[in-house]
């Protein structure tokens, strides 16, 4: 205890000029850093007064940033190391009709894809995320590329049964799913306690819960879901069914997440999945990843927003 | 950033909810520990190689590989091999194993502590090795690590947020959740930073408080 009063008393007095240096060095350092992020924040906002230039620099670099949460098939790194996916190849293509050359994956955990866009982590979230209120309050979104329902990993022959959210309430099933994912409101909503849900990373996480028994269910999108017990010889995918949000079956729609600021980028991206959607190549973009007509959607991102 | 009380009222079910987990796991963790640290402190010090090398040899591995690779590997390969447990007692196994391998070596400088004059009375008396243990060595080895051992319990009050990894709901966790579903990380993350300045604080007392009975 006594040598730790003298050293502080040592420290406090002026005689020790290195010292005090050093600390006051060390406080400029932290402000000037301070300074700095707050500088690097108010340039990106200031921008956004006429609906930000995020295109142009785009341009200017030839490549943009696409975060992506590793899950097939939405947006991923296939086996050659290649970045993949629904998400990224129509971006890829939307970008290079915008005059930016190279798109470039930033891979995270589905629940950081919003935070990371929000800090400039990338440019625009292309993960297949599902567009609702909570995230249309954080992000804004671009018309849906195509729509989703829900469905289960269970263990083969779905022992208890389950086939949507009331079953799984009905069988007490222990409940699963990824971070961030929508499917966290959907058992909520369907009665499900929120604090009795296991939130696992991803869904192969959730496909392994599932396996060892720790969990009777993970939910995630149907082709989420179909994906990923293709690696897995003691699991099964259920059929894929609407959730009930407000009593009312609710088909997703996903689409591409963008800065608040940068409307001017979403506006130019729409307008060219628009005319993808029309001509039909989205669909033939998509058809390799599992998409079917059915997948193809008629909703808008405003009364996705809205519901 | 902006600081918003309500955010705070909001994430409290949550974080009462992390804390106790949190608690759980420490609680359990130090029990497991120290009480298997003590049993490979003696293991080691057997006369039987048979015994006490493949005790030195398996807490040496445990003790130089991280406890993070130790977590997934009883959370995600012991599965395979039939072995499944919850989330959280996967948690504790891992940081109560890992933690003993440190918590042997502070039992043994304590045994080593003990004056050579002890054992030789022992031995003068004709006291039984059990005895010669349970009596004189081991309360005397014990009191003197009381300290070493306590700072072990905060060191494993602050590996805690690792089992969010392998699900567990403990205080980090159930923050990061609250965060992904509102997008705010500026108060649940202040919140239980300060929680766990609180519990190391109180845990500190706590130990200084036993340190200081076991001491008279």
């Amino acid at each position: 205890m006594a040598p730790a009063t003298k050293t502080s008393g040592r420290t406090g007095s002026p005689c020790d000029p290195s010292r005090r240096a050093l600390l006051a060095g060390a406080s400029a350092l932290a402000t000037a850093g301070a300074l700095g992020a707050a500088g690097c924040s108010r340039v990106a906002s200031a921008s956004g007064a006429e609906g930000g230039d995020l295109l142009d620099r785009l341009r200017a670099q030839g490549v943009a940033r696409l975060g992506i949460a590793g899950e097939i098939p939405f947006g991923y790194i296939d086996t050659d190391g290649e970045l993949t996916g629904e998400g990224p190849e129509v971006a890829r293509i939307i970008f290079r009709r915008l005059g930016v050359e190279r798109v470039q994956p930033v891979p995270t955990e589905f629940g950081s894809l919003i935070p990371g866009l929000n800090s400039q982590q990338f440019d625009v979230v292309s993960a297949g995320m599902y567009i609702n209120p909570e995230r249309c309050g954080q992000v804004i979104f671009s018309e849906p590329d195509h729509q989703m329902l829900d469905a289960f990993v269970v263990r083969k022959g779905n022992p208890k049964g389950l086939s949507d959210y009331a079953d799984v309430i009905r069988a007490k099933a222990r409940f699963a799913t990824g971070s961030g994912y929508a499917q966290i409101a959907h058992a909520v909503e369907a009665g499900y306690p929120e604090s009795d849900i296991v939130i696992v990373p991803d869904q192969v996480a959730g496909m392994n819960a599932v396996e060892a028994g720790r969990v009777d269910v993970f939910a995630g999108t149907s082709l989420t879901t179909r994906e990923v017990v293709k690696k897995s010889r003691r699991t099964e995918a259920t059929e894929p069914f609407a959730a009930r949000v407000d009593g009312k079956p609710r088909v997703d729609g996903a689409g591409f997440a963008f800065r608040r600021t940068e409307t001017r980028l979403r506006d130019a991206f729409d307008a060219e999945l628009r005319k993808m959607k029309e001509s039909g190549e989205l669909l033939r973009v998509l058809r390799p990843f599992g998409f079917t007509k059915v997948e193809m959607t008629d909703l808008t991102m405003r009364e996705l927003c809205r519901a | 950033m902006n600081w918003d009380w309500n955010a705070v009222v909001d994430f409290l079910p949550h974080f009462r909810d992390g804390l106790i987990v949190t608690l759980q796991a420490l609680a359990l963790g130090s029990v497991v520990s120290f009480a298997l640290g003590l049993v490979w402190a003696l293991l080691v010090r057997t006369p039987t190689r048979w015994v006490s090398w493949p005790v030195g040899v398996f807490t040496e591995f445990v003790r130089n590989t991280p406890l993070l690779v130790q977590l997934f590997f009883l959370f995600y390969v012991l599965p395979e091999w039939g072995l499944t447990f919850s989330a959280l007692t996967t948690g504790v196994v891992a940081i109560g194993l890992h933690y003993s391998t440190y918590t042997m070596q502070v039992y043994r400088a304590g045994i080593e502590a003990v004056p050579a004059g002890q054992w030789e009375a022992a031995t003068a008396l004709n006291l039984p090795p059990r005895r010669t243990w349970t009596v004189v060595i081991l309360p005397q080895a014990v009191r003197r690590v009381v300290p070493a051992l306590g700072n072990y319990v905060i060191s494993m009050l602050k590996d805690t947020p690792i089992l969010m990894v392998i699900t567990v709901p403990e205080m980090l966790g159930e923050a990061r959740l609250y965060a992904q579903e509102t997008f705010r990380f500026t108060e649940p993350l202040t919140v239980i930073g300060v929680a766990f300045i609180v519990v190391s604080s109180l845990a500190s007392v706590l130990l200084r408080t036993l340190e200081r009975r076991l001491a008279r």
